[in-house]
């Protein structure tokens, strides 16, 4: 046995793995996806396109998905605003508490997403923290309504998103010399200048794998649409949980979330393109 | 020498020898899947604790799987492996399971306590498990509201713009809203809901939240909201929990009423148990010690209820009266249709 083929042995356990926790449920999803659902409710086991017809023409999965992609391209653009000077202080900081800040920064992925999302809604509700002091200041009236809408969910899931995208750019910034910032102030070009022209586009890739970590993310997240959405966001994901679990559609669910892993591979297929052609 | 005493209590040893016996060979395990929270506090100190205490061989384990809906659908995925014996669970999702043959037909011969059912509660699950408890729809809001809502058309008020919190479809809280606002506006849901849906997206505006989260009562008592959509049952218990922070409205336009059904699972691994677990959760005792604790209407015509509790239940003859004649049957087949409704015209409305 060849060294190559030994060391691809190392791969067996996680495939396996792999095999019985994704790969068998998926098959089961895909079973049920040809299912039929009676008037009452009742799954009729068939193999039968009509759910798929169904689903696939109906106006409102065109809806949900260009909700989603709003929704992902928007919260993905916030936690990229956010996350980009974050990850680039960390990666450039020689302070002696570089690990602990890094840490501090993706302190919330060690949190639950339910916990985090309702500690939003403690910081964004009517009477919420937001709302109360910029009442305190005389600047509002009448609370702004920051929950159980469009731009609570983008808050939430923006800030849900940003420590995953912290540890993307911060993997990414490889290839960011900063001896090529040195030469370009060295030859006149101011802050700015330099960050425009030389630093910005050296951390492209990593912006590329961030905003597609991201993006993903977004486009599955399930928890904070469903919590800060108030009812009225929706999206792919919480589609697919409410077919699954309250209307006990299970085969329209199928349909959905094989449609939106389609989607995520696609997705994801342009993102490495475009991280490799970045790259180069 | 051979008394009178002696005789009657030898007769009496002999009719109750075989309940007796039965209860003394009953044993094991009863996974009973139910609602969390206070449903299961509650129904482990009226039901399941007296039925243990009768059945000291068998112990009565609580499984949740969340809302009816996953209810069903885990009973759904557990087919060729049942691992719940018994499952209480709201009647639209009950269907769907006696439909894919999930649960069990129940028969006289073998339960004879379904002869003591209201005919409503064997109606709810035909020849499967009948209904075990009645609710119905209530409005609930802040006791600290002035003035308090005493009708449906209050929810339209002005000043609650804003304040109002509603399960929307394919909630069933939503899809009973819309029967009742269906009434309201002098129509009935089973030729139209156009007069409900238009009535609705003027409500729209100042829902604060579709999908009250964790739900209506606990958004009222938060100060999220000051009015909610609920269930009886649960609105009065929080209500006596709270030292009366929130009331129940039982709306004179009408309500609708809520049922629970207690099936058993095709297959279960503890039949015999599971069988006398259902016969005594329908049985005269067991039913008036929930309803006097909870508030749920009971299903068993013969139980005798504390008349204040009956007052506080779907089932007095006042609120009786308010009904909605409602078949879940025929709304599960719109529903669809309805919630397509509410998330194009009426939510589409609040954005």
């Amino acid at each position: 046995m060849t060294a190559s083929r030994r060391l691809s042995l190392l791969l067996v356990p996680a495939a396996l793995f792999l095999l019985a926790i994704y790969v068998w449920p998926s098959l089961g999803l895909f079973r049920n996806a040809f299912n039929e659902v009676g008037p009452t409710g009742a799954m009729i086991p068939a193999w039968s396109l009509q759910t798929w017809r169904a689903t696939l023409h109906d106006s409102f999965t065109i809806e949900l998905t260009l909700n989603s992609l709003w929704l992902s391209t928007v919260a993905t653009l916030i936690a990229l605003c956010l996350a980009y000077p974050v990850s680039l202080f960390l990666f450039r900081t020689e302070s002696r508490f570089r690990g602990l800040l890094a840490v501090v920064a993706i302190l919330p992925m060690l949190v639950s997403g339910v916990v985090r999302v309702f500690g939003w809604l403690a910081i964004l509700g009517d009477r919420g923290l937001v709302n109360t002091t910029l009442q305190a200041l005389g600047l509002i009236s009448a609370p702004l309504k920051l929950v159980f809408n469009w731009t609570g969910v983008t808050i939430g899931l923006a800030e849900s998103i940003m420590p995953y995208m912290i540890l993307a750019l911060l993997a990414g910034f490889g290839r960011l010399d900063r001896t090529l910032e040195e030469a370009a102030r060295s030859l006149g070009a101011s802050p700015f200048r330099t960050f425009w022209r030389v630093t910005l586009p050296l951390s492209l890739p990593a912006i590329a794998l961030a905003a597609g970590l991201g993006f993903v993310l977004s486009m599955s997240a399930y928890i904070t649409p469903k919590l800060l959405g108030g009812g009225r966001v929706f999206v792919l994901a919480t589609e697919i949980f409410e077919q699954a679990t309250t209307n006990t559609n299970w085969p329209v669910a199928s349909v959905l979330a094989i449609y939106t892993l389609l989607l995520l591979l696609v997705l994801l297929a342009a993102s490495n393109l475009v991280a490799r052609r970045l790259q180069r | 020498m051979l008394t009178r005493r002696l005789v009657i209590q030898s007769g009496l040893a002999t009719i109750a020898a075989p309940a007796v016996l039965r209860a003394q060979t009953l044993s094991g395990t009863v996974t009973l899947m139910t609602y969390t929270g206070i449903f299961q506090d509650n129904y482990t100190k009226a039901v399941v604790e007296p039925f243990q205490q009768a059945h000291p061989g068998v112990k009565v384990n609580f499984v949740s799987a969340g809302t009816s809906a996953q209810m069903v659908g885990a009973v759904r995925a557990q087919k060729a492996d049942p691992q719940t014996d018994v499952v209480i669970m709201d009647v639209t999702t009950s269907s769907i399971g006696n439909a894919e043959g999930l649960f069990e037909k129940l028969t006289p011969a073998e339960f004879p306590v379904l002869g003591e059912l209201l005919p409503e509660a064997r109606a709810a699950g035909g020849e499967f498990g009948p209904a075990v408890t009645f609710d119905h729809l209530v409005i609930v809001q802040d006791a600290a509201l002035k003035p308090q809502l005493a009708k449906l058309a209050d929810l339209w008020r002005p000043d609650l713009k804003g304040h109002i919190a509603l399960s929307a479809p394919p909630n069933i809280q939503g899809l009973a809203l819309t029967a009742m606002t269906e009434k309201m506006e002098g129509g009935d849901y089973r030729k139209s809901i156009d007069a409900a849906i238009k009535k609705l997206k003027e409500l729209a505006p100042g829902v604060t939240t579709f999908e009250p989260n964790p739900d209506g009562y606990s958004l009222i008592l938060n100060g999220v909201a000051k009015v909610a959509t609920g269930w009886n049952a649960r609105a009065q218990l929080y209500s006596d929990q709270t030292g009366g922070k929130i009331n129940a409205l039982l709306p004179p336009e009408g309500s609708v009423f809520q049922v629970n059904t207690i099936n058993l699972t095709a297959g279960s691994k503890n039949r015999a148990a599971a069988a006398a677990f259902i016969a005594h959760a329908l049985s005269q005792g067991a039913q008036k010690a929930f309803t006097e604790r909870m508030f749920y209407a009971p299903t068993n015509g013969k139980a005798e209820i504390d008349p204040k509790a009956l007052a506080r239940t779907a089932a007095s003859p006042d609120n009786r009266a308010r009904m909605i004649g409602v078949d879940w049957t025929e709304i599960l087949k719109l529903r669809d249709q309805w919630n397509n409704r509410w998330r194009r015209e009426v939510i589409a409305a609040a954005r």
